[in-house]
């Protein structure tokens, strides 16, 4: 590895990426990335087309790097099969046998990992997945949503210590939703280490603060959340005050050299600034000398979904 | 052995859809069925002895059975075992767990033999049987059956890793039929040499009355050398090399795009 400080790189790695690049033809998916990933969930964050997908596969040994490495647990992920056993993934993509019921899928996976009882571990692992229901049905017939808990069920049957998700939330109603992320996190909980990739952001949020962030096939931020927002210190924060003289307020806050921009509605104004703690050490001041009532101060963009805005935007 | 079986049976539920089932049991059962016209059209109109019963016989069993009927059923099934997991994207499934890719490799092959064996066995022991009945004589149904097995076999082993490799698999694999094995092989005795269904009916020729050979269509075949051992033998190493050949595209290969 060449580096592993930061907070692309995880303190107990199980999963190491060393400037790894891949590419198909003329095509550079992932360009030069280095991370890793251990114990615990981690959110992989990117457009549709960043590159998650490419990486992702990269990590399971589905597909080989163009340059660099991935180690899981020290070695290559093709270098033995038997490191299968430690890795559960769940494709993006449909990966289903049609013609099998719910409960043949999740079992024919338990015995192609070498599990002793295949039909109690693929009924156990359908509960988990609150599949039981439909577990006699095949799986040609399945919802969206119900495909997806079938293929995370049939990637949990072993009892992997790492668990590859690639847009595991897709096609699932809310109620699913919050299930599986519950899931997610009791199993990063458990130790297991747990790589999610979405291009929903407020799905990536809810589940963990540990982002790696993909933009154009490069590692565009790394860490949490609001730890990657105050990095990118070149980019103004935006803050929105309700207060009742918005206009008077702004011209105020307009005298402060922090301020970049000022914009007024009815009872609100929208401010640009470089220095949020700045502002909110002044903001107090300014409202009391203009005799104005400050009903809210909240940053408008410290959600994943303006992160993100600003990540892309930075190509 | 688990996993072995497990992916054969899968496979096999996979890929055996009924109406393509339907479809290739009528192929399959064809032969026979020229056979029975013939049988039943030479009725009082010319002498359909049973000299010229037999060699009806040998000529149906290599003018459609032998060449057209089972490379056409392996193909459309072998190629599908390995090409519809990529097609529907269960690769991942099936690769990200701990087995030999060799291991795949076989019971993939194993898979299209089967299922293939199944529907052309059916269709040679219905012309077996049908031949049997008319030449009163039941001594060619059993080595009929075990060249059928032999040639789905090495078959098997030539269209399963053209399936995942080709996207267009059936179209190439027609192809080698008609024009690499029927054409060239007919002219040149070392392309005979490797082609499946000659090597089917080498085990066939082996296990029959002698007469069998002597009244085989050799402007069609070529060179026949009757044998069922040095058949089964090249049936297995066929098989053999096809898995080495798969395993190492699943060891080397982007197994995704």
């Amino acid at each position: 590895m060449t580096t592993t400080t930061g907070p692309a790189f995880a303190s107990a790695p199980t999963v190491e990426v060393d400037d790894v690049s891949k590419w198909f033809g003329q095509k550079v998916a992932v360009s030069g990335i280095s991370c890793s990933f251990g114990p615990g969930l981690t959110g992989l964050l990117g457009p549709n087309g960043a590159g998650k997908t490419t990486l992702l596969r990269m990590l399971t040994g589905l597909i080989l790097p163009s340059q660099g490495e991935v180690l899981v647990k020290g070695q290559g992920p093709r270098t033995n099969v038997d490191r299968y056993r430690e890795i559960g993934f769940v494709p993006e993509e449909s990966a289903l046998y049609g013609s099998l019921t719910g409960e043949e899928y999740v079992a024919y996976a338990a015995r192609l990992s070498g599990i002793a009882n295949p039909e109690q571990a693929a009924r156990q692992a359908i509960e988990t997945v609150a599949l039981s229901d439909a577990k006699d049905r095949t799986v040609g017939g399945y919802s969206k949503g119900m495909r997806q808990r079938a293929k995370v069920a049939a990637a949990l049957v072993h009892e992997p210590e790492i668990l590859v998700l690639d847009e595991p939330l897709n096609g699932t109603d809310p109620v699913q939703r919050a299930h599986l992320i519950n899931l997610f996190q009791e199993l990063a909980g458990n130790g297991c280490t747990v790589i999610v990739s979405s291009h929903v952001l407020q799905e990536v949020e809810r589940m963990t603060e540990r982002v790696i962030a993909v933009v154009d096939g490069k590692l565009a931020a790394a860490g949490d959340i609001s730890a990657i927002r105050r990095a990118m210190s070149d980019i103004p924060y935006r803050v929105a005050i309700d207060c009742d003289q918005p206009r008077r307020l702004g011209a105020a806050l307009l005298d402060n050299e922090t301020i970049n921009s000022v914009s007024v509605e009815t009872n609100r104004i929208h401010v640009e600034t470089s220095d949020l703690a700045g502002l909110g050490k002044v903001i107090a001041g300014l409202a009391r000398d203009i005799d104005t009532r400050l009903s809210r101060f909240s940053p408008e963009d410290e959600s994943l979904e303006s992160v993100f805005r600003y990540l892309v935007g930075r190509r | 052995m688990t996993a072995f079986i497990a992916i054969t049976r899968v496979t096999i539920k996979q890929t055996l859809r009924l109406r393509r089932a339907i479809g290739l049991l009528l192929l399959s059962g064809s032969s026979a069925f020229t056979y029975l016209m013939a049988v039943i059209g030479s009725r009082g109109n010319f002498d359909f002895s049973n000299d010229n019963a037999f060699q009806a016989f040998a000529g149906i069993t290599i003018g459609t059975f032998m060449n057209i009927v089972i490379p056409v059923v392996t193909l459309i099934i072998a190629t599908s075992v390995l090409g519809d997991e990529r097609r529907d994207n269960t690769m991942s499934f099936l690769v990200l767990r701990p087995i030999g890719r060799f291991n795949i490799a076989l019971a993939k092959i194993f898979a299209a033999f089967v299922e293939s064996f199944v529907v052309s066995g059916i269709g040679a022991l219905a012309l077996g049987l049908t031949v049997a009945i008319r030449i009163d004589d039941f001594s060619y149904v059993v080595p009929l059956l075990v060249g059928t097995a032999v040639a789905t076999a090495a078959y098997s082993a030539v269209f399963v890793p053209l399936g995942y490799l080709l996207k267009r698999a059936t179209l190439i694999g027609l192809s080698y039929v008609f024009i690499w094995e029927n054409g060239i092989g007919g002219a040149v005795p070392a392309v005979a040499g490797i082609s499946p269904w000659r090597i089917g009916l080498s085990a066939t020729s082996g296990l029959a009355p002698e007469r069998f050979l002597n009244e085989l269509p050799t402007f069609a075949t070529g060179s026949i050398t009757a044998g069922a051992g040095g058949a089964v033998l090249k049936a297995l190493v066929l098989t053999a090399a096809s898995a080495a050949l798969i395993a190492l595209i699943l060891r080397r290969r982007d197994l995704a795009n």
